[in-house]
């Protein structure tokens, strides 16, 4: 990675999430080894076929903005893991378990912890 | 008092703010708040439950197909694209040597095979914008794949000649025929093939279906099927809450020989006023998500400077 984002780090050897939550797209684009923390504010969020995804402005250390979009699965799934069209909203301030695109390019997918406006999402 | 006042009403406030966020999770219509957009109870609330006995020659009803076990592997359930111990979803083998379960294909079927690029895990899964996968330009999901990927919920109508499927996942629908009519001899193929069904006896039904054309892959694997193709599946009601469905396939010009892909896969019986969310695939949603995600996460990876 280049700069250094506001993220922790978190290394993990095993898979965090179960198969079913990705039961329609594999995770071939992704680095499922390593759980990131990405934190920022919501600029929009998208709840549409194929998968439901959510934008987010994450600081980095010398207060760069990336524009990261991270993906969940499609809206029925997410229905039934809780979720709903009111979930997110822009200007939310958003700390979320990712994992990373392989490529460097700041997308990511939902891998578990969500925390919105200081509360854990807890469906 | 004012601020008493104000304290309270910014408390209901907060509580009706985080209400979508918190409620959003329902059950069946016995302890759920919303008449619509229903979720499937959890497999917990099943345990213990005793059922009446089946109704004789019924298969309807609003059915729960996310039992446990099935639902996150792709693949024909019987056969997943998974090497033991579930290892290899990420893809990267070009065929399906060393899954835990092997196909007896032909060549014509491993050829077949190989020139499909599914998206889904398993072990020739590929990133989604390089993936073939007919469905990700929502090409219909034909059947029989419409049971051997995404069986969620369904609904049963029967009729005095019919039985009719309703699959929740892209809503589709099927057209089974009681009337004891034949099927086609060489008929036009059709993405949901041609089903003629009966009862071999009062709590097992029998469906045999042709005529699928070959547009549709058999699973989200990515397994291949030909015109040849026949499918049957057996209904079987076990009690009023309990159904089971086996599917087999039998393709000889893609698989030496038949075999069985769903093996009496368990489906409860949900409430009478479950309102299944809808789920259609939309050609330009597609296109967008493709547009905005799918693509970049295809760029190869940039050189270190």
């Amino acid at each position: 990675m280049g700069k250094t984002l506001a993220v922790s780090l978190l290394t993990i050897g095993l898979l965090t999430f179960s198969i079913p939550l990705f039961a329609h797209h594999g995770a071939a684009s992704y680095d499922v080894s390593k759980t990131i923390v990405l934190k920022g504010i919501v600029t929009d969020y998208v709840w549409s076929n194929p998968h439901v995804f959510v934008k987010v402005d994450v600081k980095d250390d010398s207060g760069n903005l990336q524009h990261w979009l991270i993906e969940a699965q499609n809206p029925r799934s997410q229905t039934n893991a809780g979720w709903s069209k009111n979930t997110f909203k822009p200007g939310d301030e958003v700390a979320v378990d990712a994992v990373a695109a392989k490529n460097g390019e700041p997308i990511g997918r939902f891998t578990g912890r969500i925390v919105i406006n200081g509360q854990v999402f807890k469906p | 008092m004012p601020n008493r006042l104000a304290i309270v009403i910014s408390a209901l406030t907060t509580v009706l703010a985080l209400s979508p966020v918190l409620g959003a999770q329902t059950g069946t219509s016995q302890t759920k708040q919303e008449k619509w957009n229903n979720v499937p109870p959890p497999e917990s609330a099943y345990a213990g439950k005793k059922s009446g006995p089946a109704p004789r020659r019924d298969l309807s009803g609003i059915w729960d197909g996310t039992a446990p076990g099935g639902k996150g592997i792709n693949g024909a359930k019987e056969y997943p694209a998974v090497l033991p111990g579930g290892k290899g979803i990420d893809g990267g083998q070009p065929d399906e040597r060393n899954i835990v379960h092997p196909l007896p294909y032909t060549a014509l079927g491993e050829a077949a095979l190989k020139a499909n690029h599914p998206s889904g895990p398993g072990v020739r899964t590929v990133p989604s914008a390089l993936s073939n996968d007919p469905l990700d330009s929502c090409d219909p999901i034909g059947f029989p794949q419409m049971e051997l990927y995404e069986l969620d919920t369904i609904e049963i109508i029967q009729t005095a000649n019919q039985v009719v499927y309703l699959n929740g996942f892209y809503g589709n629908y099927r057209t089974i025929w009681t009337d004891g009519r034949e099927l086609p001899k060489d008929p036009e193929p059709r993405w949901n093939g041609y089903s003629v069904g009966k009862w071999v006896d009062d709590y097992t039904f029998v469906v045999q279906t042709i005529g699928m054309n070959e547009k549709t892959w058999l699973d989200h694997a990515g397994r291949p099927h030909s015109d040849a193709l026949r499918v049957e599946e057996r209904f079987h009601r076990v009690d009023h809450d309990h159904m089971e469905l086996t599917v087999i396939i039998d393709d000889p010009k893609m698989y030496a020989q038949p075999w069985v892909a769903v093996n009496k896969y368990p489906l409860q019986l949900l409430q009478p006023d479950f309102d299944i969310p809808e789920l259609l695939c939309s050609p330009s949603a597609m296109a967008d998500y493709n547009k905005q995600v799918a693509s970049t996460l295809a760029k190869p990876k940039p050189p270190k400077n």
